[in-house]
C-alpha cells in the first residue's frame, strides 16, 4: 500500500525571493501521527501549504495518497483537511454557519452536512453553543471550530498547523485526545507542526525537525532521543573513604559511559552515551565489588526538547516566547475587535 | 456547473451577514428617506414652474431625483465587494476557501453576487419609500423591475472595481479612501441630481462621459416617461458592457493575486 504522503527534493522559493524550503524529502505512513517541529520561519507552514495546493512548489515531487497533487488537484483537496496555524473563522456567523457553509465548499449534499456537522460539533463540544455568534466563542472554542470545518469531509489526511498555540493546558491536552481518538477512530493520518515538544514526543509516532528550510533530523521520538544520547546517572555514594579517585576511574571504564562529574553536593554524575538503564545494574555490580554502599540514584533521559537544540542549535525559549506574545496580541486584538 | 453552485454559496455567507447587521438595514432604508425628504422638499420649487419642469423633464423634482439616490446608494455599495475580500485575507478566510476543492472564480463572483442582491434590495425599498413620496413610476411594474436590474448590475461595475483594487490594497481604510475618492466625483459629476444643461460647461462635458450618466439615462426614462427604447437601450448597453468588463478584471486580478 501507497504512503499517504510522499515528498521528494520539495523547494519553495517566494516571489520576494526567501528560500523557505530547500529541498526536503520524506514521507508519511497511512494512519500514521507525523510531527512537524522547527523554530519560527523554519519553513513547516509552507509546507503544508504546498502539500495541501494552497502554494505552488518551486520544484519536487508531491505524492498524497500516491497521486500527484499537481495533475490532480480537487481530488487532492477532498482526501486532505487542514486547520491553519491563525484560526480562519467567521466570527459574525454562528458556529453551525462556519462549518454548514465549509460542508458547501466541499459540495456535500445538506443531509450528509447536517448529519456530519453535528457529529463533529458533538464530538468537539461545541453542539450546545452551534447557534452562538461565533464572536462569542473563546480562543479554545475558536480552534476546536476550526478543526471540526477542517474534518467535515472526512478527509482521510488531515494537516493541524500548530493546533495548539496560544492554549491553555487542559484545551491542549483535550485538542491532543481529538487527535488520538481520530486516528484510532476513523484510521486518519494526521500531519501535524507544534512548538510543544512534549506534546509531539507523546503524540508522535515520527518527528521531523526543520530548520532554515533543512529537514536535520527525522526519526521515532525515542530513537532520536537515544541517538543524540547523554542519559545522566546521579548517584550517591557512601563509604567511599579516600577512593574517590579509583571510584571514578572504574567508573569512567563502565562500557558507553562518557564521562563522570562530582556535583556540588558530594554526589557524582555519570554521563552515558545511551541506554542509562542499563548501565544502572552495572554500577551495583562494581559497588558491591568494591564494598561500596549506593544511597541514591535516578536518571535523566534526553527529552525531545534537548533533541531540538541539538540539531537545531538556537535557544529554543526566545522563539517559543516571541510566539506566546504574539499568540496573546492576536486574541487581545480579536477581543478588541469583538468589543469586549 | 460547480462554479454556480460554489458561486452562491460564497454569496450567501455575505447575505446572511447583511441581513444579520440590522444597523445596515436600517441605514438602508433611511438614507433614501433622508435624501428623499430634505433634498427633495428643498429642491421642489425649482420644478414647480414650466421653465425648471421643461429642464428637468418632470414638475416632481423627487421623480427627478429618485433615479439619482438609486444610482448613489449602488455605487456606495459596490465598495463592500472589495472589502469582504480584504476581511477574508486577514482572518485567513480566504485560504480556507482555496483550500477547498471550490472553484476559484466562484470567489470574486460569489462576493459581487452578493453586492448585486444588495443593491436590489436596497433599489427596491428606495421605490417603495419613493412611491409612499409620491413619486410614480411610469412603466409601472415591469419598468420597476427593470430599474432594479440595471441598479443591480451597475452596482456588479463598482464591486468589479473595488475587487480588483483588493488585490493589491490590503486594509480596509485604504481601500475605503481609494474607492471613495473616484465615487464621491463620479457621483456629482453626473446627471443623478441635476440635468446637465443646468452644468458649468467643462463639467457637461465630464458628466456626459461619466458612467454614472450613462446608468442615470435609461433608469430616468422607465421612472419619468415610458418604455422608449431609443431613449433606454444606450445606457443599458454601457451598464451590462461595463459589468462584464470589470467581472473579467476582477477574475483577472484574483487570479494572478493568489498564484503564488
Ligand atoms: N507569503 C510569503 N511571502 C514571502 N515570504 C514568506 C511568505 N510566507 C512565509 N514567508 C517566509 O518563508 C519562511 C518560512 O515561513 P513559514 O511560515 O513556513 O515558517 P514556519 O516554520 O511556519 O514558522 P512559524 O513557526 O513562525 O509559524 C520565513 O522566512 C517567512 O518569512
Ligand atoms: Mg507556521
Amino acid at each position: 500500500m501507497e504512503n499517504a504522503i510522499e515528498v521528494a527534493g520539495l523547494v519553495k522559493v517566494y516571489k520576494n525571493g526567501t528560500k523557505a524550503v530547500d529541498g526536503i524529502s520524506f514521507h508519511v505512513a497511512r494512519g500514521e501521527i507525523f510531527g512537524l517541529l522547527g523554530p519560527n520561519g523554519a519553513g513547516k507552514s509552507t509546507t503544508i501549504k504546498i502539500l495541501i495546493g494552497l502554494l505552488n512548489p518551486t520544484a519536487g515531487e508531491l505524492r498524497i495518497n500516491g497521486v500527484d497533487i499537481r495533475a490532480y488537484p480537487a481530488e487532492i483537496k477532498r482526501a486532505t483537511g487542514y486547520a491553519a496555524q491563525e484560526t480562519a473563522i467567521d466570527d459574525r456567523l454562528t458556529g453551525w454557519e462556519n462549518i454548514s457553509l465549509q460542508g458547501r465548499f466541499y459540495h456535500l449534499p445538506g443531509r450528509e452536512i447536517r448529519d456530519r456537522a453535528t457529529e463533529m460539533l458533538k464530538m468537539f463540544d461545541l453542539y450546545e453553543r452551534r447557534k452562538d455568534l461565533t464572536a462569542t466563542y473563546s480562543g479554545g472554542m475558536l480552534k476546536r471550530l476550526d478543526i471540526a470545518c477542517a474534518l467535515i469531509h472526512r478527509p482521510q489526511i488531515l494537516f493541524l498547523d500548530e493546533p495548539t498555540l496560544g492554549l491553555d493546558v487542559q484545551t491542549r491536552q483535550m485538542i491532543w485526545d481529538y487527535i488520538e481518538r481520530l486516528r484510532t477512530e476513523y484510521g486518519m493520518t494526521i500531519f501535524v507542526t507544534t512548538h510543544y515538544m512534549e506534546e509531539a514526543d507523546v503524540l508522535c509516532d515520527r518527528v521531523a525537525i526543520i530548520d532554515q528550510g533543512k529537514i536535520v533530523a527525522l526519526d521515532t521520538p525515542d530513537a532520536l532521543k537515544a541517538g543524540i544520547g547523554g542519559d545522566v546517572i546521579y548517584v550517591r555514594f557512601s563509604g567511599i573513604d579516600g577512593n574517590e579517585a579509583a571510584l571514578r576511574t572504574k567508573i569512567g571504564a563502565v562500557a558507553h559511559v562518557r564521562r563522570v562529574e562530582p556535583t556540588a553536593d558530594g554526589a557524582y554524575r555519570v554521563i552515558v552515551e545511551q541506554a542509562g538503564e542499563e548501565t544502572i545494574p552495572q554500577l551495583f555490580a562494581l559497588c558491591d565489588q568494591l564494598g561500596i554502599t549506593i544511597n541514591a540514584v535516578s536518571l535523566k533521559k534526553p527529552s525531545l526538547d534537548d533533541v531540538y537544540l541539538h540539531f537545531t542549535g538556537r535557544a529554543m525559549r526566545d522563539a517559543e516566547e516571541s510566539r506566546e506574545a504574539h499568540a496573546r496580541a492576536r486574541i487581545m486584538r480579536g477581543r478588541a475587535r469583538r468589543g469586549k | 456547473m460547480t462554479l454556480l453552485f460554489d458561486t452562491w454559496y460564497v454569496a450567501k455567507r455575505e447575505l446572511i451577514k447583511f441581513f444579520r447587521t440590522k444597523v445596515r438595514l436600517v441605514v438602508t432604508l433611511v438614507q433614501p428617506v433622508i435624501w428623499l425628504a430634505f433634498m427633495g422638499n428643498t429642491m421642489n420649487q425649482v420644478t414647480d414652474n414650466p421653465f425648471g419642469a421643461q429642464l428637468f423633464g418632470t414638475s416632481n423634482y423627487l421623480a427627478f431625483m429618485t433615479p439619482g439616490v438609486i444610482l448613489m446608494t449602488v455605487l456606495f455599495g459596490g465598495v463592500f465587494g472589495g472589502m469582504s475580500i480584504v476581511w477574508d485575507r486577514r482572518i485567513g478566510y480566504l485560504e480556507k476557501l482555496m483550500a477547498a476543492p471550490i472553484n476559484r472564480g466562484a470567489i470574486p463572483f460569489g462576493k459581487s453576487l452578493a453586492v448585486m442582491v444588495q443593491g436590489a434590495i436596497q433599489v427596491a425599498a428606495i421605490v417603495i419609500i419613493a412611491t409612499l413620496f409620491g413619486v410614480r413610476f411610469q412603466t409601472g411594474i415591469g419598468g420597476i423591475l427593470v430599474i432594479i436590474l440595471l441598479a443591480s448590475l451597475f452596482s456588479g461595475i463598482l464591486s468589479g472595481i473595488s475587487l480588483s483594487l483588493a488585490a493589491s490594497i490590503r486594509t480596509i481604510e485604504t481601500l475605503m479612501a481609494v474607492v471613495n475618492l473616484f465615487t464621491l466625483p463620479l457621483m456629482f459629476a453626473s446627471n443623478a441630481l441635476f440635468p446637465i444643461d443646468m452644468m458649468p460647461g467643462w463639467l457637461a462635458t465630464i458628466a456626459r462621459l461619466n458612467p454614472v450618466t450613462y446608468a442615470v439615462g435609461p433608469i430616468r426614462e422607465l421612472t419619468l416617461h415610458g418604455w422608449e427604447w431609443g431613449k433606454i437601450l444606450p445606457g443599458a448597453g454601457v451598464i451590462v458592457g461595463l459589468t462584464l468588463v470589470f467581472m473579467g478584471v476582477s477574475q483577472l486580478v484574483f487570479q494572478r493575486a493568489t498564484s503564488e
